[in-house]
C-alpha cells in the first residue's frame, strides 16, 4: 500500500467508479491551527478556486482564522481536466468525486465532542447547489454549510441550450436574459473551456436542482447581495429547513458579493460554532 | 517620516480599470504588509487587494463606486525615512526593463 501524502503534488489519483476525475485540488494550512474540521470551498459556474476564493481574499481570511482549507476546481474549470464525456459533469458524479477527495485528504465522519471531525462547506452559486445536495446526502460528515448567492431555482436547468448553440454558430441574439448572461460568463475568461461549460449545463439538465427532494439537516447560513437577482429566491431555500439563518449584503450583486468582508466574517463566525 | 504612493496594480486579463467596492483601511490606520486593503471590481470579477506595504495610511484614492485606472494612485503610506530611502533607490520606471532582461534567462534552460 502506498501512503498518500497530503502535500505531495504527485499524489496517486484515487479513481471513482473506475475513473480518475483529474480534479485540481488545493489544500491550505493555517499558520496557527484552531483545531477545527477542514473547510471545503466550492466555486460557481464559469469561475475557479482561484477566482472565487483566492483572489477574493477567502483563503487568507480562513487561514488567518485558523481554518484548514480544501479547494477544488469543478470539471472543465480552473486547473481541472475537461473530459469529453457528459457523465463527468453530472452533479451526482461531481459530488461523488468530491466525497472521495475530501476523504483522501483526511475528512472523517462527525464524532461528538471532536471539533476536528467532520467537514464544513462554503459554496457560491453552483457551488452552493452542490453543497446543499452534498450536505443532504452526507449528513454524517458535514457539520455546517454556508451557501452564497444561492436560490431555489436552477439557472442551468433553465438554460436555453439550442439558443446558445445558435448564437455561437451565427450570432443570433439570445432571447432569454439568464441564458445570455450565463453564456457571457462562460466566454468571459480565456481559461474557460466553452465546450466543458456547455457540457456541464447539459449534464445539469439531466439532474436539475430540486432542493425539496433532499434537505440538509445541519445548520446552514444563506448569504447573498441584496441586488443579486439569482438569489432572489434564497428565502424559498431557507424555508425548507428550520436550521437556517439568512444574511443580505447591502448594495452587492451576484458578481461582487464574493469579496465582501461582512460575508467572510459572518461565514467564519458561523462555521466556528 | 516619508510618504510612499502605490498605484492600482495590473489586474491581468488586459483589464485597464477597476471600480472601488469598499475600502478595508482608512487614513490613520496602521496596517501590516499583505493585510486586506481594498475590494475592487473589474468587468470580469471582484478582487480583494492586499496591502503592498506596512505603514500608516495617509491617503486613499477612490470612493466606493468610483473608477480607478491601472497605474493611477490608489493609496499613500507614511513610513520611517530609512525605509523610504531603500524603496526610493529603485526608480519606478526602471523596473520593467529589469524584468524583461531577467525573463530571458529561464528560456536558456
Amino acid at each position: 500500500m502506498e501512503t498518500h501524502g497530503k502535500h505531495s503534488a504527485s499524489r496517486p489519483a484515487h479513481t471513482v467508479e473506475g475513473t480518475d476525475p483529474q480534479l485540481h485540488v488545493g489544500t491550505y494550512e493555517p499558520a496557527v491551527d484552531a483545531g477545527l474540521r477542514p473547510v471545503l470551498l466550492l466555486h460557481g459556474f464559469a469561475s475557479s478556486a482561484k477566482l472565487n476564493w483566492s483572489d477574493t481574499g477567502w483563503l487568507s481570511a480562513l487561514n488567518s482564522a485558523g481554518r484548514r482549507v480544501i479547494t477544488v476546481d469543478l470539471p472543465g474549470h480552473g486547473g481541472s481536466a475537461a473530459p469529453d464525456d457528459l457523465d463527468s459533469y453530472t452533479p451526482s458524479r461531481i459530488r461523488a468525486d468530491i466525497l472521495q477527495l475530501v476523504t483522501d485528504l483526511g475528512a472523517r465522519p462527525l464524532h461528538a465532542g471532536d471539533a476536528a471531525s467532520g467537514l464544513d462547506i462554503i459554496g457560491y452559486s453552483l457551488g452552493s447547489r452542490l453543497a446543499w445536495e452534498f450536505g443532504a446526502t452526507q449528513g454524517e460528515l458535514v457539520h455546517r454549510i454556508v451557501l452564497g448567492g444561492a436560490g431555489g431555482l436552477d439557472p442551468l436547468a433553465a438554460f436555453d441550450l439550442p439558443a446558445a448553440q445558435q448564437y455561437l454558430a451565427d450570432g443570433t441574439a439570445i432571447a432569454d436574459d439568464s441564458t445570455a448572461a450565463l453564456l457571457q460568463m462562460a466566454q468571459l475568461l480565456p481559461s474557460n473551456n466553452l465546450f466543458s461549460m456547455l457540457s456541464l449545463i447539459e449534464a445539469a439538465k439531466l439532474e436539475p436542482f430540486d432542493p425539496a427532494e433532499a434537505v440538509p439537516r445541519m445548520p446552514m447560513l444563506l448569504i447573498a447581495g441584496d441586488k443579486d437577482e439569482r438569489a432572489a429566491t434564497m428565502g424559498d431555500l431557507a424555508a425548507l429547513s428550520p436550521a437556517t439563518e439568512q444574511l443580505l449584503l447591502p448594495g452587492r450583486n451576484h458578481t461582487n458579493a464574493v469579496t465582501s468582508r461582512a460575508f467572510k466574517h459572518a461565514a467564519i463566525e458561523f462555521l466556528a460554532q | 517620516m516619508a510618504e510612499i504612493s502605490f498605484p492600482l496594480p495590473d489586474l491581468g486579463e488586459g483589464l485597464i480599470e477597476a471600480t472601488v467596492l469598499e475600502w478595508l483601511v482608512a487614513p490613520g490606520d496602521q496596517v501590516e504588509r499583505n493585510q486586506p486593503m481594498v475590494e475592487v471590481e473589474t468587468t470580469k470579477s471582484a478582487v480583494e487587494l492586499p496591502s503592498p506595504q506596512a505603514g500608516k495610511v495617509v491617503r486613499i484614492h477612490g470612493e466606493p463606486g468610483g473608477t480607478i485606472a491601472v497605474g493611477e494612485p490608489l493609496i499613500v503610506f507614511e513610513v520611517p525615512d530609512n525605509t523610504a530611502g531603500i524603496v526610493g533607490t529603485v526608480p519606478a520606471e526602471e523596473a520593467p526593463r529589469r524584468r524583461v532582461r531577467l525573463s530571458a534567462l529561464p528560456e536558456d534552460d
